[in-house]
């Protein structure tokens, strides 16, 4: 059913990515009708910027210097980030597929209609699990709380799940187990005033640019700064220490790094008896870790592991602060949970200068990953497993407590699922499975197995063109709503614009099906603010507790970090203040993880390590920013990193064509030969689609626990195909 | 600098002379000359004064000499090895490209229209309308045209240039007309241009914010008032009888009289400077065809070596000095290449803080 | 209080009413915001002014953004054969004036900075004039609105004396040039006045290019550190390639 029907070139002509390097009426440099305080639509920082909107569109942008989290500063994608509204790639109406020809448009009922009779058709001849929803992370918090909804109580099926499950999985995971709660423990005003920090996997100026001011003032404060990557990155090249770790070697080198703080006697004893549990194991394994074992491993040198424990041991303050870097792996919470060790011993978090930070990558990668859009979740970062859980959210619903499904599939595992042919019909939105899941030609293989496809976006994703419906859903701009950045901070979505032709806000989609779906009373909403309402309310008394917050409040206060229990509660920008951690005996919880090896390394055949991450004019699966023209430009196609020395072995020159081959596939692409990544490792980044996917290559091994995807690391070689194709054509710049 | 310049003192002696002969002998010995516009005449030979003396002021300083020195040895074939080396290649003759200079960059002004049609639209009605306006009055002015009727024939106007009678047509006739309101033809141009310069610096944001009022505002405001008294004049003696007509006529001869003395002092006379233009792409062309300059650090092919060379003469006439000396050798500053400069900022600034 | 902490710009220094543009280039990530805002400014949108390029790519990620550093005494507006380039009373050195510029590249060559850019296709040089448009009125240019750096920051001078760990200098010696300008570069504290040295960089003849990358910890100049030197390779699992 779902086979492609054009070309790919026909899909790029009609629509996109074409990118555009003015909106499509050209600049517009009149006086603007108003500006709009609101927030950039990427990455998790949420950015405040100024729209300035004329005439119902969006023409540019001015800094919003007063928001005090990034004042005025912005990265490449921020500035950019208003020429959306109106490019020319814009979907303005509904498209169902015509059997010869692609695409055909269609009224937003039409398109309602047959998806519902979709959805009935396979629950009706499958079973409601059958049909699929996944959502995405860069939505508002009304979103992820109104798919939720919708899945439990209009679909009714238990697979549900979002793409957050590729980014911000790991990281959740650890810290509910090592705190019991699943939040930044900082706001990242704490950075400045940390004297150390360690950047885990987080290639920070590339992929949350923002945050490199906020480390250079601690730098100006006195603060050592250490890095862990196998590349150079921007942040690395000045770092005071730099571990190139090998790829998959994450945990073994935080234990390494443990074994000389006990060693040395630079752990906080009185803090670990007095506020957590599991020491006793973790010390003995990390005894094995001496510096030369770890080096062994991880392939960062023995003095380096030595010289970051004197850094981090004897430190007044200090912080963590890690990425997929650590997170992307078959053992990712386990990463993150042996790094969170160095933090717990060394007693200091919740103090002001001292703790613990994830960086998010998606737009709303923490609150979209809170409100009841995940699997194995319900409002209020509730438990579905959890009877008193499940009983709560039922009342609240109005509905009853069986009717509510169980657990369900994760991301990777829904596509899985669609292969096995277990799962028949999916609706996705926001989401571009095909270019952000691992083993990208087996995804292209689920997607034309289904039996029905919808999807809802704002541009025609690639995953798109295989649907059968497409629903013209609306920008960030062109709705309002909150989200929840990567500190634990609520702010306020202002609307700009209304959607343009027939496009509607998601929401409004949402809804309308589940009022199709025979759900009127449990989706009549006139506006987002009263899904807002129902979601603080949802989540009173939950883990997640939003229930002091209102639009205004936000706004005036400029965000609001959660738990925010009252309306007179100022809200909780630091968490476990005075060693008060969420789990029931109030203690955070160390765990010991030996190092295993990832669940592909390398061998004879395939020597080198592959990894994959991101380039900071980018964004995820590139659907909005392969349109943007000073975007494409800046970094127009993935190139293939590697070491000079590594290249001068396969004879391979700066610029040649070189195919990088691992066990699902391969991809061809120009070498870019630069001395800032481990001789051992190769690196793209996976923001293009089709030919140019590194995700064709990469290994969709999950996490046991979160069920992340090991994208960070997997076995390949390289060749050389042949010369540059253009050889006046010059890489990097 | 002395407070007067010699030189550039007797290049404005020398045109405003010229123009005051041209007058002399263009009207016969003043015969055809109108007492009338004896203002005009006194303020075009001193405005032609100034000009020169603006001009050779300017034409002196060092980078703008060697251009024009190095144009016409261009023409003259005469210069340095790199002129003569590209002359030998005969790739193009100069006249060529001093031809197709001025045809591109004074007739066609193509260097505006792809800045921006819409300026190039303004600034082609109002070059165009100006230049129509002047080769129309100031011939008149200065008597090197009149008109006057055959003795027998009073219904017919006979052309007169510079005494010579070299075209005659009847009063009545089409030809009368379109000449007798030529002079109106170019106000309505200039009017057009006008509209479209006000409405641009009216509301485009990054001109409200950067525009002076002398060197922007200023010029227009005096191209307007001149216009508009001189269409006056003839709405005045047409529609209403003369009324206002004298009052009127004051007026636009001011408003001529502070025009012409603006151009040597302000934006107008960038309508001079731009031969300097002519010289440039001549310049470029020799230096395209000639010898290259390689960025000594890099290696790229940056600029023409004649270039390289004539800025390291006009730097030392002006008075910088970016030589470097040292132990491993010399080299000026001006052989390694802007882009590697930019790097080298970089380069020692991070080596000062070790980064 | 808690803006000393954090190293906020705070009331104490935002109070000063003199503002000045600090460069940082050691701060850069390359990530071209800079370049992006400039691009949207009203008088030349669509054409960025800030330059913005890695040093040496296959070397690191070192990257040099560079202003108009506004000189005192410009080079660019001596060399000018058309007097298109002005200084303002502020000391800001101007973009060409259009109707003048006769696009001869004379101060594309001869800024020490290497700032002008050349647009061949207007027959017109452009260069930066730290947003006059902007900060006429008050507002902070584009560049050193949003870089997330630091590399750019424009504010009192205040601020970068209490809370940066560099000092900024206005002075940079070109072999025998002195150049001083209007712009801050950030440096040593040691440092009054910015040596831009040039020999050092010159591939000398009889000198001969050593390899860096034929010996893993060979010293490699400040600024592009080398993977290969800080990690243990393992050339038994990569030798039979």
């Amino acid at each position: 059913m779902a086979t492609l029907n054009l070309t790919e070139q026909e899909y790029i002509d009609r629509y996109g990515p074409n990118p555009a390097h003015t909106p499509a009426g050209g600049w517009d440099n009149r006086q603007p009708d108003k500006l709009v305080k609101t927030h950039c639509c990427f990455c998790g920082v949420q950015c405040g910027i100024q729209l300035k909107v004329k005439e119902n569109k969006v023409i540019g942008f001015e800094p919003w210097e007063e928001f005090p989290v990034n004042r005025g500063k912005l990265c490449p994608k921020g500035v950019k980030r208003y020429m959306q509204n109106e490019h020319p790639d814009r979907l303005k109406a509904h498209l169902i597929r015509s059997l010869d020809h692609g695409f055909r448009e269609a009224s937003f009922d039409e398109a309602l209609d047959k998806t519902v009779a979709e959805i009935q058709r396979i629950q009706g001849a499958y079973g409601k699990d059958a049909f699929a929803f996944l959502g995405g992370a860069s939505m508002t918090n009304e979103k992820a709380y109104l798919n939720g909804k919708f899945a439990r109580v209009a679909l009714q099926t238990a697979n549900i799940d979002y793409n957050g499950r590729l980014c911000m999985v790991s990281a959740g995971a650890a810290n509910k187990l090592a705190f019991g709660v699943d939040r930044s423990a900082n706001p990242w005003s704490d950075i400045p005033q940390a004297k150390v920090i360690i950047l885990a996997g987080t290639n920070l100026a590339e992929c949350f640019p923002i945050l490199t001011d906020y480390v250079w003032r601690a730098r100006d404060n006195g603060a050592k700064i250490i890095v862990i990557d196998p590349r150079i990155t921007p942040i690395a090249r000045t770092a005071d220490l730099f571990l190139p770790v090998r790829p998959g070697r994450d945990n073994a080198l935080a234990h390494g790094i443990l074994h000389v703080l006990v060693q040395r006697s630079w752990i906080d004893e009185s803090f670990i008896a007095n506020h957590t549990s599991g020491w006793e194991n973790l010390e003995s394994l990390v005894a094995e870790y001496t510096p030369e074992k770890t080096e062994q491993i991880t392939g960062v040198p023995a003095q380096s592991i030595v010289a970051a424990a004197e850094l981090w041991g004897p430190a007044e303050t200090s912080m963590l602060l890690h990425a997929r870097g650590i997170e992307h792996h078959t053992k990712g919470v386990e990463n993150v949970l042996s790094y969170i060790n160095l933090v717990l011993a060394s007693g200091r978090i919740g103090k002001p200068g001292s703790g613990y930070g994830t960086i998010t990558g998606q737009g709303n990668g923490q609150g979209g990953r809170e409100h009841g859009q995940r699997c194995n979740q319900l409002p209020g970062g509730r438990d579905i497993n959890s009877p008193p859980h499940r009983q709560h959210i039922a009342e609240f619903w109005g509905v009853e407590e069986t009717s509510i499904p169980q657990e369900g599939l994760t991301a990777c595992e829904i596509i899985d699922a669609i292969e096995a042919g277990q799962i028949k019909g999916l609706l996705s939105i926001s989401f571009n499975p095909l270019v952000s899941i691992p083993d990208s030609e087996r995804t292209r293989a689920a997607l034309e197995k289904l039996e029905f496809y919808g999807a809802i976006d704002f541009f025609m994703n690639e995953t798109a063109r295989h649907a059968d419906v497409v629903f013209a859903g609306s920008l960030q701009e062109e709705d309002e709503g909150t989200v929840t950045t990567g500190e634990g901070r609520c702010v306020r979505l202002h609307n700009s614009v209304s959607p343009p032709g027939d496009a509607r806000r998601d929401w409004e989609i949402i809804c309308r099906l589940g009022q199709k779906l025979g759900q009127e009373k449990h989706f009549s909403y006139d506006k987002a603010g009263q899904i807002f309402e129902e979601l603080t309310a949802a989540s009173k008394g939950g883990p997640i507790d939003y229930s002091g917050m209102t639009y205004q409040r936000i706004e005036d206060e400029m965000g609001i970090f959660w738990p925010c229990p009252a309306p007179d509660h100022p809200g909780t920008p630091r968490l476990f203040e005075n060693g008060k951690f969420h789990h029931p005996d109030g203690r955070a919880k160390f765990h010991a993880y030996p190092y295993r090896p990832p669940a592909e390394d390398i061998d004879s055949e395939f020597p080198l390590f592959f990894t994959s991450g991101r380039v900071v004019s980018q964004y995820l699966s590139g659907t909005q920013t392969r349109r943007i023209g000073g975007l494409v430009d800046q970094y127009p196609e993935p190139l293939c990193e590697m070491h000079p020395l590594l290249a001068k072995k396969l004879g391979i020159e700066d610029g040649d064509r070189v195919r990088v081959v691992t066990r699902r596939g391969d991809i061809e692409l120009p070498a870019q030969i630069v001395r800032s990544i481990r001789p051992d490792t190769l690196f793209i980044p996976y923001h293009w689609a089709g030919k140019k996917a590194a995700n064709r290559i990469t290994n969709r091994a999950l996490d046991p626990i979160s069920k992340i995807p090991e994208f960070k690391v997997c076995a390949c070689r390289v060749e050389k195909i042949g010369p540059p194709e253009n050889a006046s054509t010059s890489h990097g710049q | 600098m002395p407070f007067l310049d010699k030189k550039a003192a007797i290049a404005g002696t020398v045109l405003a002379g010229l123009v005051a002969l041209a007058v002399f002998t263009g009207s016969m010995g003043l015969r055809h000359f109108d007492p009338a516009v004896t203002l005009y005449t006194v303020g075009s030979i001193l405005a032609a004064f100034a000009v020169g003396y603006r001009f050779t002021l300017w034409a002196q300083r060092p980078p703008s000499r060697m251009y024009f020195l190095r144009g016409l040895q261009i023409l003259t074939r005469r210069g340095p090895r790199a002129i003569r080396q590209s002359q030998a290649r005969k790739k193009s003759l100069p006249e060529a490209t001093l031809a197709n200079a001025t045809g591109e960059n004074f007739v066609a002004q193509n260097f505006i229209r792809r800045r921006s049609t819409y300026r190039w639209i303004m600034h082609l009605c109002l070059s165009g309308g100006c230049t129509l306006a002047f080769a129309i009055t100031f011939p008149l002015v200065f008597g090197w045209v009149h008109f006057s009727s055959p003795p027998n024939d009073a219904e017919i106007y006979q052309v007169n240039v510079f005494g010579f009678a070299v075209d005659q047509f009847p009063v009545h006739g089409f030809k009368a007309f379109v000449m007798f309101n030529l002079l109106n033809f170019a106000a309505v141009l200039v009017l057009a241009g006008l509209g479209l310069a006000a409405y641009r610096r009216l509301t485009n944001a990054g001109e409200r914010a950067t525009q002076t009022f002398m060197e922007d505002l200023l010029p227009l405001i005096l191209i307007f008032a001149v216009t508009v008294t001189g269409l006056m004049l003839t709405v005045s003696y047409k529609f209403l009888d003369g009324a206002g007509h004298h009052l009127m006529a004051i007026v636009h001869m001011w408003s001529v009289l502070v025009l012409l003395f603006y151009i040597p002092f302000g934006k107008l006379f960038h309508m001079f400077q731009r031969s300097c233009s002519l010289c440039v792409s001549l310049y470029k062309k020799a230096g395209a065809d000639g010898a290259r300059a390689h960025c000594v650090r890099c290696g790229d092919d940056y600029a023409s070596q004649m270039h390289v060379d004539d800025l390291k003469t006009v730097l030392d006439q002006v008075g910088f000095n970016y030589r470097y000396a040292g132990t491993k050798g010399e080299v000026h500053y001006q052989d390694i290449c802007p882009h590697c400069r930019r790097r080298l900022l970089a380069l020692n600034q991070g080596t000062t803080l070790r980064r | 209080m808690a803006s000393d902490l954090t190293n906020e710009p705070s009331a104490d220094v935002e109070a000063e009413e003199e503002v000045e543009f600090f460069l940082d280039p050691s701060r850069c990530i390359g990530c071209q915001a800079c370049v992006q805002a400039c691009a949207e400014c009203d008088t030349h949108r669509g054409h960025a002014m800030i330059h913005l390029e890695y040093v040496d790519r296959p070397t690191g990620v070192q990257t040099a953004p560079v202003v108009c550093m506004h000189c005192e005494d410009p080079t660019c507006a001596k060399v000018c054969p058309a007097d298109a380039i002005k200084q303002d009373d502020e000391g800001k050195v101007h973009t060409a004036a259009k109707p003048r510029c006769v696009a001869c590249s004379n101060c594309v060559l001869a800024c020490p900075f290497g700032v002008p850019k050349m647009h061949a296709e207007f027959d017109l040089m452009m260069k930066c004039d730290m947003c006059y448009d902007r900060t006429s009125m008050g507002k902070k240019p584009m560049c050193a609105t949003v870089c997330p750096s630091g590399a750019l920051y424009y504010g009192p001078r205040a601020y970068v004396e209490k809370y940066r760990q560099e000092s900024p200098t206005r002075e940079f010696h070109f072999g025998a040039q002195t150049v001083k300008t209007k712009v801050n570069m950030m440096t040593s504290p040691e440092v009054k006045a910015l040596p831009f040295d040039v020999l050092d960089f010159l591939p000398w003849e009889g000198e001969s290019e050593t390899d860096a990358s034929e010996d893993l910890f060979a010293t490699i100049r400040s600024g592009a550190p080398n993977a290969a030197s800080a990690a243990v390779w393992d050339h038994a699992l990569t030798e039979h390639l």
